[in-house]
């Protein structure tokens, strides 16, 4: 095994820099039982990030007797992103180069009630500060995405009836007063392609659209490298493009919205006779692995959600479309046929052909988004750094 | 680093899971069939007559106030109670539970609200206690692989354990919730009964256990959760089971049902059948 030994040291480094992703902070006792390193392997590592300017180390105490705190080092302050969706809540604290420093997902209740929810936000943030051993003050801001049309001055929804019960809720204004720092507030389609375009699959592109498949269909558009927002913030709502007149009522009111062709309860009900009572994750998961039903049921959605980006596309010419969300997670089994549809009804151009491609942050688009949304409206010192740093393998779904 | 915890597992070589495109979740028989289970404890009726179905890759949750039984029907099918009248079968075939290790071969394991462990020995001893993994059949202690192993399974299932050398008499309650669940999965169980798993957690902790709930059903078992916070409960479950004064008072489909049907069958306000929405 050649060159075995510094591949060795290599994993020793990046186990090191997982765990204290994953738990915060630790000691040094602890990284090496976390880890499984000798405590002298750990010293090592510790030391090295320490002067690389990787690490803080600072003294605390550990069943009485003291001991040194090793955690990722975010001397510039940290940014909270909270993900709220349907199903679950994602809360990640990161520094000022989106390094995750912690992060935490809840499963959420079917039409969660928005003071449960925004109480468990507030608990969570303040429990994974506490973990990496940060305090109250070092939070340059908090980001929240929500899914659903955002008046981002209020961080109201802006259109009553699409996420029941949160209506006459002024997020920004709850959150910024229970918590004492300042809130910012958008639309989660908004924020993944935020995301997707500074760090993920739509980095290289100017004018993109971020299509995120989830309980319903939302898109985010990227002109000129800022996120679109339209004037009340409802720009990109595709779930509420009509595309079958004789259909369902939707949650909006209007008929035949793409949210009741393709949103979760539709999907999971035409798979009810035949596979019994499945959940979002348990088609994504199946689709992946060839269920022949639930791949024909997550095709024809992208079908059908395909037609309507091409409408879309057709309208802002962009270079780009990325699918992100839990349906996102099919990969081609979902891309493809939104690919298909897209480029046939697109008019592609010889200058930049129309590319599709699936998310590269994945689940975390949003909440990386909500981060960068604090960072961007925060005064920091920009760092510049490889983005490509950005998760190396540690995403911990 | 952050592999699926189910690969880690030791018992989890194939040969039990069931393959996720073979299993037709809603549609698979139960594991586990309870029918017209009833419990008396001199004047008072625990259970009467209640009616439990889990199925793999199923979350039942049951709910109800406090003395509506829930605790009692849980130790029914840990075989910590006898019922005094009822049919339980297992994958079909009538089955008696006469004692907790009676459960344990039949691939039940349950965790209690007040999980009992030795604080005086370490996470890892715990986590193996009674069925010590060894060298070789009658051979000594394999400590590293169950070192290995546990590691494995809590690093997965929470970040609050770091190291499994600590005596658990240092841990703190979340972290003991952690252990104890721990322990469970080392049995090779295809159900999990769960008693309270969040009742004195820090949000974070719950959240943690409600993630680790997800996977115990990604891994195809049956989980019985017994919980009284709705909102945690409808956020993992598959199907809520109301019970009332030890009958069955309702069954909700977690993906539709409101916290008022379920709370109206957990207060009396409608009885079973209305607001029974399971087959809307």
């Amino acid at each position: 095994m050649v060159g075995s030994q510094s591949a060795m040291r290599e994993a020793n480094r990046a186990a090191v820099l997982t765990a204290l992703r994953r738990h915060g902070g630790l000691t040094q006792v602890e990284l090496a039982t976390a880890t499984g390193l000798s405590a002298a392997t750990v010293s090592n590592i510790v030391h090295e990030y320490s002067d690389a300017g990787l690490v803080d180390v600072r003294m605390t105490t550990r069943s009485g007797r003291r001991a040194q705190l090793v955690t990722l080092a975010h001397r510039t302050g940290v940014a909270v992103g909270v993900h709220i969706g349907p199903r679950h809540m994602r809360v990640a604290i990161a520094d000022a180069r989106h390094e995750v420093l912690a992060e935490q997902t809840m499963p959420l209740p079917n039409e969660h009630r928005v003071d449960t929810s925004l109480d468990r936000a507030a608990l969570l943030l303040v429990e994974l500060l506490d973990r990496i051993g940060s305090s109250y003050d070092e939070v340059l801001g908090v980001g929240i995405g929500l899914p659903a049309p955002v008046d981002t001055a209020t961080g109201m929804i802006s259109v009553p009836g699409i996420l029941r019960g949160w209506d006459d809720v002024a997020v920004t204004h709850v959150m910024e007063k229970r918590l004492g720092r300042p809130v910012f507030v958008d639309n989660d389609a908004n924020l993944g392609a935020l995301a997707e375009s500074r760090l993920g699959a739509s980095r290289p592109y100017r004018d993109s659209v971020y299509v995120r498949v989830s309980y319903g269909v939302g898109s985010g558009i990227v002109i000129a490298g800022r996120v679109h927002q339209g004037f009340a913030g409802t720009a990109g709502e595709i779930g509420h493009v009509m595309v079958d007149p004789s259909g369902d009522i939707c949650q909006c009111g209007s008929r035949g919205c793409l949210n009741t062709v393709v949103g979760v309860p539709a999907l999971l009900g035409a798979l009810r006779a035949s596979r019994g009572i499945l959940t979002l994750q348990d088609l994504v998961t199946l689709a992946v692995d060839g269920d022949p039903g639930c791949r024909q049921v997550v095709e024809d959605a992208g079908t059908v959600i395909g037609g309507v980006v091409a409408g879309l596309a057709a309208g802002m010419n962009p270079q780009c479309v990325v699918v992100g969300g839990e349906l996102g997670g099919t990969g081609e089994v979902i891309v493809g046929p939104m690919r298909e549809v897209i480029r046939r009804r697109v008019l592609l151009n010889h200058v930049a052909p129309l590319e599709v491609v699936g998310a590269e942050l994945g689940v975390r688009a949003e909440v990386m988004g909500a981060v960068m949304l604090v960072l961007d409206n925060t005064d920091l010192p920009t760092v510049t750094i490889e983005p490509s740093t950005y998760g190396d393998g540690a995403i911990h779904a | 680093m952050h592999n699926d915890p189910v690969s880690l597992l030791p018992h989890d070589s194939g040969e039990r899971m069931v393959s996720p495109v073979s299993a037709s979740p809603g549609a698979a028989a139960p594991m586990l069939s309870m029918r017209q289970i009833s419990k008396r404890f001199g004047p008072v009726e625990a259970l009467a007559g209640i009616d439990l179905d889990v199925r793999p890759r199923e979350v039942v949750a049951l709910v109800g106030d406090n003395g509506a039984g829930k605790s009692t029907l849980a130790k029914v099918i840990a075989g910590a109670l006898q019922p005094d009248a009822g049919l339980i079968e297992v994958d079909g075939t009538p089955v008696s539970i006469p004692s907790p290790s009676a459960a344990t071969a039949l691939g039940i394991a349950t965790v209690f609200q007040d999980p009992a462990l030795c604080d005086n020995l370490s996470v890892v001893a715990n986590i193996f206690l009674g069925r010590e993994l060894r060298v070789r059949p009658g051979g000594p202690l394999d400590e590293e692989r169950m070192v290995l192993e546990a590691r494995a399974i809590l690093g997965d299932l929470t970040s609050g354990v770091t190291s499994v050398r600590r005596p658990v008499g240092e841990l703190s309650t979340g972290q003991r919730q952690a252990v104890a669940i721990a322990r469970t999965l080392t049995s090779r169980p295809r159900i999990v009964v769960l008693d309270e798993p969040a009742s004195s957690l820090s949000v974070v902790q719950t959240a943690e256990v409600l993630t680790l709930i997800g996977r115990l059903r990604d891994m195809a078992l049956g989980v019985v959760l017994i919980s009284h916070d709705l909102s945690d409960v409808l956020a993992v479950s598959d199907r809520v089971e109301v019970l009332r004064h030890g009958r069955n008072n309702g069954s909700f489909d977690s993906a539709w049902a409101t916290q008022e049907e379920i709370v109206a069958a957990i207060t009396g306000a409608s009885r079973v059948g209305e607001g029974n929405r399971r087959n809307r």
